[in-house]
């Protein structure tokens, strides 16, 4: 803690002129920010070799950049396979030669073809039930609304009590309708109010009652 | 990119596998880079790709030993992959493979070689086959049987392990590794490879060793690679017979002992006379100085060879470690030499020799004036090639602690920050070189039909000015830019291949310093 006494200044612990600077001599400002991205060459670096070795190495690597290139092996992302396919060839498609038997049967294309298509019809049916019902209710409710409301014109004026009748009967059935299909709703489970609260007990305990007799405290 | 990062080794790889095998087996690589062992199903949420393309990426990188497959602990029909990653760094290197291969042996061996590397795995038939189909003048399959055994002789390649007997009841199949018969060739059936080749059929069906399935050996042509290196090294200190003696003496050596040990077993000098005795090839030189180019090799400094007893004639061993450590100080003097200068190297090289050593000592050994010195001390130590080591002295909680600063070159690790700073480099020029190529794409695609054109047109025998008219379709300018990229781009992939030199070396020190 030598320099400490001498105040010079700078709010360093130790005798500046141990870093090889004069009395007076300007020290180098602390530099606050990063580094640049792409720093200036100090020193131009020495070129490279090129003898006949390095010739043939490169052209090798040329030779099998192109070979890699048009091999089946280097795949194609869709963007490219689609241009390819306007451009060339409209049925392009690369079978992997590959050795399956060595290989996990998950990966095998088969399965992987039957397990998409399979899939994709799952979720597609699932997703049209789901948009088609509010639709019906939609239509049922406008059904409802216009009944209601002629049956209340109806009820104003002098009204035809058969008729009456009729569009109850139906009303209740529209009702009946809308209240089965609110049903079918909450069964599958988006009635978020009556399972959302969870106060934590459940928490860490999903399946295995192990700790329950264990002592609380 | 990928939503993580990658080290620069990783990102290497990475770029690699883009390279070779197209984007999307790349974003599956980094993905496993980053992750390690990992059920199929976790990759196409994390990639983002759809699950047949990952399978597919899969697929073609188990198929050339990129990724490695077991049953899950868990669940014996899933399974779980990694990625190998000197085996996926390796493919910077096939271009050196090939040069290898031919000079040793010949071009057939090298189409051999280079048909395995493209289809990463296959049976011997099958490789022979293809070679012979590529070979189209020389359609002999009987002289590629020749040579396959030979590379499988010398181990450049080698069996993938067996399938077990019950693999096809398996969803995962279990891999048996033959230890015995890792590089035999079986029985191979000619004749009908030879009739289909006449048939100018490109498929081989069914064969009898389609079972039997071959790799290159990565491990063998590493121990090559740093054989070569060693070899110049002998012909760069001494002369090129001094080379050639030393490329005897390794062969004997690679004959004699464990290729994993950083020391091989002892030879004793009549053993070496001998074996340069019956050599064919040694020069009238090496024959009638052999003693004395033993001698200065083994008692020169670099210790490419050392002396280990007096028994038959002298006892001789190849210390790797210790020649690598010499090379690698060699790579890292350099380094610095070529970053910071000449006074920076002589700070360094003496650190380096007089292990610890105080600031006033470096400059005043060193003959360099105080600020200068000091200047490049600190500019060494803030690039990671000096470490500080701080003794404290007194034991007093209470008195001033008077505290000594030591320099000092903690070898492995400046070897690793060299390392490191290599692959950043080496990465740096790949990408700049994809974006070269993508950039100017449609460019270069032009170019190359245009170049196609051409040349059938001339084989056509179209007349020169005609030809000339048609070439006119691209500008000059447009011409040579693209000359520009093209000789960007070697200049590109050079530096990738001597920066690898570079990186073989420190590696082949890290791996043996370790091992002692």
């Amino acid at each position: 803690m030598a320099g400490r006494g001498r105040g010079r200044g700078q709010n360093v612990s130790f005798n500046i002129e141990q870093l090889g600077f004069g009395r007076g001599e300007a020290v180098p400002v602390s530099v606050t920010q990063p580094p640049p991205l792409f720093p200036t060459l100090e020193n131009r670096p020495l070129p490279l070799i090129k003898d006949v070795e390095y010739e043939y190495i490169l052209v090798t690597q040329k030779d099998l950049n192109t070979r890699m290139r048009n091999s089946s092996f280097h795949l194609n992302t869709a963007i490219e396979i689609q241009e390819i396919q306007q451009i060339h060839n409209p049925s392009y498609e690369k079978e992997l030669p590959v050795l399956w038997n060595r290989m996990p049967t998950e990966l095998k294309k088969s399965i992987a073809k039957k397990l998409g298509i399979e899939k994709l019809k799952t979720v597609k049916s699932g997703k049209k039930k789901k948009i088609e019902d509010p639709d019906k209710i939609f239509a049922k409710l406008e059904k409802k609304e216009i009944v209601e409301s002629e049956g209340e014109g109806m009820c104003d004026g002098k009204e035809d009590e058969d008729e009456k009748e009729k569009s109850d009967d139906e009303k209740v059935e529209v009702e009946d309708d809308i209240e089965e299909e609110i049903d079918e709703e909450m069964d599958e489970g988006t009635d978020y109010a009556s399972n959302y609260f969870d106060n934590g007990e459940g928490y860490l305990d999903e399946d295995d009652n192990l700790d329950e007799g264990e002592a609380q405290f | 990119m990928p939503p993580f990062t990658l080290g620069h080794f990783s990102q290497v790889c990475c770029q690699l596998l883009n390279h070779y095998f197209g984007e999307i087996v790349g974003q599956v690589g980094a993905y496993l880079l980053r992750r390690g062992h990992r059920p199929l199903f976790d990759i196409p949420c994390a990639t983002g790709l759809s699950i047949a393309e990952v399978k597919k990426a899969l697929a073609v990188m188990i198929q050339h030993n990129l990724v490695k497959f077991e049953a899950s602990e868990r669940n014996n029909n899933i399974a779980e992959y990694s990625i190998i990653h000197h085996n996926v760094y390796c493919l910077l290197r096939y271009p050196k493979y090939l040069y290898m291969i031919k000079r040793i042996y010949g071009t057939s061996e090298e189409i051999l070689l280079e048909i395995l590397l493209n289809l990463g795995q296959a049976s011997a038939s099958n490789v022979i086959f293809q070679s012979a189909n590529r070979l189209k003048e020389a359609n002999d399959p009987s002289a590629l049987h020749q040579s396959f055994l030979k590379l499988a002789q010398d181990n450049f390649i080698i069996r993938c392990p067996k399938l077990a007997d019950n693999a096809n009841m398996q969803k995962v199949p279990t891999l048996v590794v033959e230890e015995k018969e890792k590089f035999t060739v079986p029985h191979l059936e000619i004749g009908p490879i030879a009739k289909l080749l006449k048939e100018n059929a490109t498929q081989l069906g069914e064969h009898s060793d389609s079972e039997v399935i071959w790799r290159v050996n990565h491990e063998r042509f590493d121990v090559e690679l740093r054989n070569v290196i060693l070899v110049n090294a002998a012909a760069r200190r001494v002369d090129s017979t001094a080379g050639e003696l030393y490329h005897l003496i390794l062969k004997l050596w690679r004959e004699c002992s464990n290729p994993d040990s950083p020391t091989t077993n002892a030879l004793s000098f009549n053993v070496i006379k001998d074996a340069v005795r019956k050599n064919e090839g040694s020069s009238p030189v090496l024959l009638e100085h052999f003693e004395q180019y033993l001698r200065v090799l083994y008692e020169d400094t670099s210790s490419l060879i050392t002396k280990v007893g007096d028994a038959g004639g002298g006892q001789f061993i190849l210390n790797y470690s210790i020649v690598f450590e010499n090379l690698a100080c060699a790579t890292l003097d350099s380094i610095v030499l070529e970053r910071f200068g000449s006074k920076a190297l002589r700070l360094f090289r003496l650190t380096r020799i007089q292990k610890f050593m105080e600031q006033d000592q470096m400059q005043n050994i060193a003959m360099i004036p105080a600020k200068e010195a000091k200047m490049f001390t600190y500019k060494l130590l803030e690039h990671n090639f000096l470490q500080i080591k701080e003794l404290k002295k007194g034991t007093s909680n209470f008195a001033p602690v008077k505290s000594f600063i030591l320099f000092h070159v903690d070898l492995p690790q400046v070897a690793r920050t060299a390392l490191e700073a290599s692959y950043k480099g080496l990465f740096n020029a790949m990408v700049r070189q994809m974006h070269d190529l993508t950039d100017n794409k449609r460019l270069l695609d032009k170019h190359a039909r245009l170049e196609t054109l051409l040349e059938s047109l001339r084989g056509e025998g179209l007349p020169e000015d005609e030809l000339a008219y048609l070439s006119d379709s691209m500008t000059a300018a447009e011409k040579s830019l693209v000359a520009r990229i093209h000789s960007m781009n070697d200049h590109l992939t050079l530096g990738q291949t001597q920066a690898d030199d570079t990186i073989l070396i420190l590696e082949s020190y890290l791996k043996f310093s370790s091992m002692t």
